[in-house]
């Protein structure tokens, strides 16, 4: 029961992720194996790359084994295992295009492109609760599931889409 | 579960054990190539991602003995796994970012079958629910319908956007829901009716001066009248202004009366529903959502009232000045309509163009707002870290926001203005026009080209204002659903026929009691636990454990999922709720002191108590002595805007509560973690008295307040890990013995840091 204080960083060399399914495993350079573990970017917007906490999913506490501070250095099968279930337990679709926006009894239906994918959400009509700017033009919407929507860089979008975006969001 | 609506009726008369959406063919067919008939499907639901961490598609089906997750790629159907349903031990589903897994335990191995976005993680957790059920239960467990108490609409089943009504907007029953308020409104029939006849009143009256001014114009003027009518006239028109205001002074009274009334009669009405409620309906509904219903809604009803009584004038202007202006000059009236889409464009134009001004504007300023709320509020932490220059500039920074974005209003406002303008003058002109043709042509007199004009005046504002009343009417609906579907929330009520139990003996057994607040995720497995009269229990375990949960469900707030809970051996269902609640007393963490003063907190448990009892119960809680210190003793005002007390002094004000209440059954959660260590010994004094002969459940962070518990009972999530008395457990060195070590290993730390 008794908890460590310590960071434990953990030697990119000396792990090995396995994927099965959706399932990742981890064993370790002393032969001790996890079924599953969970993974956590400590620093999930501004650097999603350093500082990975790797926990023991096999139990309810999910207990950390350590932390990975550049998972880019793993080997490369491992970097990819690692990958892949960032990109699903992060699930926040990036929006590359807005194509059309509907307000209705106080909603907002927006249809996007999204890195993921073609979607359609629906956003509560009330911008100051559910669309935050997180920096300088880099917006996130959070529909009426609290999933979340990101516009890294409103700039970049093509002009229709800026301009929905920004007679909608009043900017 | 009830099931209504038409797009159910199928399954209705199905085998109930069917799925409610069957997968498309391709999944079907990989089901077959299994050698599996898709007909003996008991469960199937779609994900809407794909492995790749894409939006896509999967499917997790069910037949009797198997479990299966397929994926679709590009249309196609691929099986993923298969796992039969007896090797799984064991089922959950976690929360991700933005999505969520199901995960299986096969034999020792955590498996996760697939993940689903955030709107499906209802359905999922029922089926993971149920394969949970099944490894500890048998295959006997009833399969759920995923897609049971989804959140839909009622009527057309499609999933709900506004969750805080069961109704989608589109469906609500405009005729049914108006009724429904004007039968609410009866005792105010009388005003209403005498409102509408105040209104038509206002319309004659209105339509009466512009007909005035042509007989002055074509009769007096010309010369073809005396001229003492001048003064008659004139005279006659003061006395309709004076009619008018009167009028107008009356409607707005009686506008003003009504609404006022009737959205307070109202929210007696909400209250006196609300506190009849079952403790889960508040969990389910933040406070602050009830607070805005009770509230808010109710005001803003008022102001949609008097708004609607706008309308309706409005209404009745356009028709009865509308008539006028086609009796009065037929030919003439057509070209009123000319201008009309000029008008309404305006007034759309004005929603669409300048709303987004002020709404911009309304944005910077509560930023704005935040902003300094922020900095007053933790304006000590900005001192203390030094950081006055980065406060500045956010400061400046919102403050520029509300500078730019009020500008803009302005020059919108200034853009727009001259343009509504210039569309309705150019709306008078093409009646200069074309009237003073019909004047020169001796079509019609002079007059009544003026009159038309003056009627033309009162005829285009109405007609704008009517452009946004189904806006208004949509809001008006929504806010009254949303108050009748809490005044349809069902009242916890008795069984018909109560066992009453005026003075209880205190024993609380649990049988084999399961519970969770959302049936499929339980808190309490379980759990079997036999507590005698008079006993002390203390509950200890990690927070999640269930512990809070256990006191929730004895006094009843909540009734269990499965098995029973006993008070002196009958089900508790069976007794009468407020006889039970009465006899149980609470001692929480965060004291609650009501509005008022010590006096009235201490008798709050048992009205009319004596003073002298008040006195006794207070010394005996250890409160009697800083009580008597205030200035104002036992009628000291605590609460809201009244005196601070200390944590400690709440809790002892509390404790003096319970002790007046006489409880035959004690709870005490945490009641003593949130204070200091001289404070916890005068409360755990007071404790000591109370607890005496009575059955007494404590919660206890700090375990050293329960040495003296009778049996000490150790939940680890919601099932019973241990339990006996403090000393055989601690020999034990099981659970309670790790928990005693690590508090006290934490102590030592805790010493270190003081030092």
């Amino acid at each position: 029961m008794a908890r460590s204080f310590e960071v434990v960083l953990l030697d990119p060399n000396e792990v090995s992720f396995t994927r099965d399914g959706d399932t990742l495993g981890l064993t370790m350079a002393d032969g001790t194996r996890y079924p599953r573990v969970a993974l956590r970017c400590a620093f999930p917007v501004s650097d999603d790359t350093v500082h990975l906490s790797v926990r023991d999913a096999s139990t309810e506490e999910q207990l950390e084994i350590g932390i990975l501070e550049n998972w880019g250095r793993l080997r490369e099968p491992d970097r990819l295992a690692v990958a892949a279930e960032l990109s699903l337990h992060y699930f926040v679709p990036r929006i590359t295009r807005v194509r059309a926006v509907k307000e209705e009894f106080g909603f907002l239906r927006w249809t996007v492109e999204t890195d993921k994918g073609p979607k359609e959400f629906v956003m509560r009509n009330s911008v100051v609760h559910y669309a935050r700017e997180i920096a300088p033009d880099h917006w996130l919407l959070i529909d009426v599931g609290q999933a979340r929507y990101e516009i890294p860089d409103l700039e970049r979008l093509d002009a229709a889409s800026q301009r929905l975006v920004r007679r909608y969001l009043y900017l | 579960m009830p099931m209504s609506g038409s797009e159910r009726a199928l399954g209705d008369d199905h085998d109930a054990t069917a799925p409610s959406s069957l997968p498309p063919q391709p999944v079907m067919d990989v089901l077959r190539e299994q050698g599996r008939d898709p007909t003996g499907l008991r469960l199937a639901l779609r994900s809407d991602l794909s492995p790749d961490g894409k939006f896509g598609e999967q499917w997790l089906l069910m037949d009797d003995s198997d479990l299966w997750v397929l994926e679709r790629p590009n249309g196609h159907a691929r099986l993923r796994y298969r796992y039969p349903l007896d090797a799984i031990r064991d089922a959950k589903v976690e929360r991700c970012v933005g999505n969520g897994l199901i995960q299986v335990t096969v034999g020792d191995e955590p498996r996760v079958l697939l993940h689903f976005s955030n709107e499906f993680i209802d359905q999922f957790g029922r089926v993971a629910f149920y394969l949970h059920e099944r490894a500890e239960r048998g295959p006997e467990v009833p399969v759920p319908d995923p897609d049971a108490d989804a959140h839909r609409c009622r009527v057309c089943r499609q999933p709900l956007l506004d969750r805080s009504i069961k109704v989608c907007p589109r469906c609500i029953q405009r005729g049914r829901l108006l009724r429904r308020l004007l039968s609410l409104a009866r005792p105010y029939w009388g005003r209403m009716g005498a409102i509408v006849g105040l209104l038509l009143a206002g319309v004659l009256v209105d339509l009466l001066p512009p007909y005035l001014t042509r007989v002055l114009i074509d009769d007096v003027l010309r010369g073809d009248a005396p001229q003492g009518m001048l003064l008659t006239l004139v005279g006659a028109l003061l006395a309709i202004q004076v009619v008018r205001v009167g009028i107008t002074l009356s409607t707005n009274w009686q506008t003003i009366n009504l609404s006022t009334r009737f959205t307070s009669s109202l929210r007696d009405a909400l209250f006196a529903h609300l506190k009849r409620l079952p403790v889960d309906y508040f969990d389910k509904n933040q406070i602050g959502r009830l607070m805005t219903r009770v509230n808010q809604d109710t005001g803003e009803l008022q102001g949609l009232i008097s708004q609607m009584t706008t309308f309706a004038l409005n209404i009745l202007l356009v028709i009865g000045i509308g008539a006028v202006l086609f009796t009065m000059a037929p030919s003439l009236g057509l070209y009123v309509l000319i201008p009309t889409p000029l008008v309404l464009a305006a007034a759309f134009f004005y929603y669409r163009y300048m709303r987004p001004h002020f709404e911009r504007f309304w944005i910077a300023r509560w930023r704005l707002n935040a902003t300094l709320n922020t900095f007053l509020s933790g304006v000590r932490v900005v001192k203390a870290f030094a950081q006055e220059e980065q406060e500045q500039d956010r400061y400046h920074r919102r403050n520029e926001q509300v500078l730019n974005s009020r500008l803009q209003v302005d020059l919108a406002w200034s853009r727009f203005f001259p343009l509504v303008s210039f569309a309705f003058g150019a709306g008078g002109l093409i009646i200069w026009y074309a009237g003073g043709n019909a004047v020169l042509e001796g079509h019609i007199t002079l007059g009544t080209l003026m009159a038309f004009l003056s009627y033309l005046g009162m005829f285009y504002g109405p007609l704008s204002n009517l452009t946004h009343i189904s806006q208004t009417l949509n809001q008006f609906l929504t806010i009254s659903q949303r108050m009748f579907e809490m005044l349809d929330e069902e009242p916890q009520v008795n069984q018909p026929d109560p066992i009453h139990k005026p003075q209880l003996g205190g024993q609380i057994a649990f049988d084999n009691v399961t519970f969770g607040y959302d049936p499929y995720f339980p808190v309490i497995r379980d759990l079997t636990l036999t507590i005698e009269p008079g006993e002390m229990i203390g509950v200890v375990g990690p927070s999640g454990a269930g512990k809070t949960t256990l006191v929730n469900l004895i006094c009843r707030f909540y009734d269990v999922t499965r098995g029973t809970i006993r008070i002196d051996g009958e089900d508790i269902r069976d007794l009468s709720m407020e006889e039970i609640r009465r006899q149980i007393g609470m001692v929480l963490q965060t004291p609650f002191l009501f509005q008022g003063t010590l006096a009235e907190n201490i008798v709050y448990g048992k009205p009319g108590a004596t003073r002298d009892e008040i006195i006794r119960a207070a010394k005996a809680a250890n409160a009697h002595d800083f009580i008597t210190r205030l200035p104002e003793g036992y009628d000291t005002i605590v609460g809201e805007g009244g005196t601070g007390l200390s944590g400690g002094e709440r809790q002892r004000v509390s404790i003096a509560r319970a002790i007046l209440h006489d409880p035959r059954i004690l709870i005490l959660d945490e009641a003593t973690s949130s204070v200091d260590t001289e404070t916890e010994r005068q409360i755990q004094e007071a404790l000591e008295t109370l607890v005496k002969g009575r059955t007494t459940i404590a919660i206890a962070h700090r375990l050293s307040t329960l040495y003296n518990a009778d049996r000490i009972v150790v939940l680890n999530h919601g099932r019973l890990e241990e339990q006996g008395p403090p000393r055989q457990l601690m020999d034990n060195k099981g659970a309670f013995y790790n928990l005693v070590q690590l508090q006290t290993q934490l102590a030592r730390i805790d010493g270190v840091v003081t030092l």
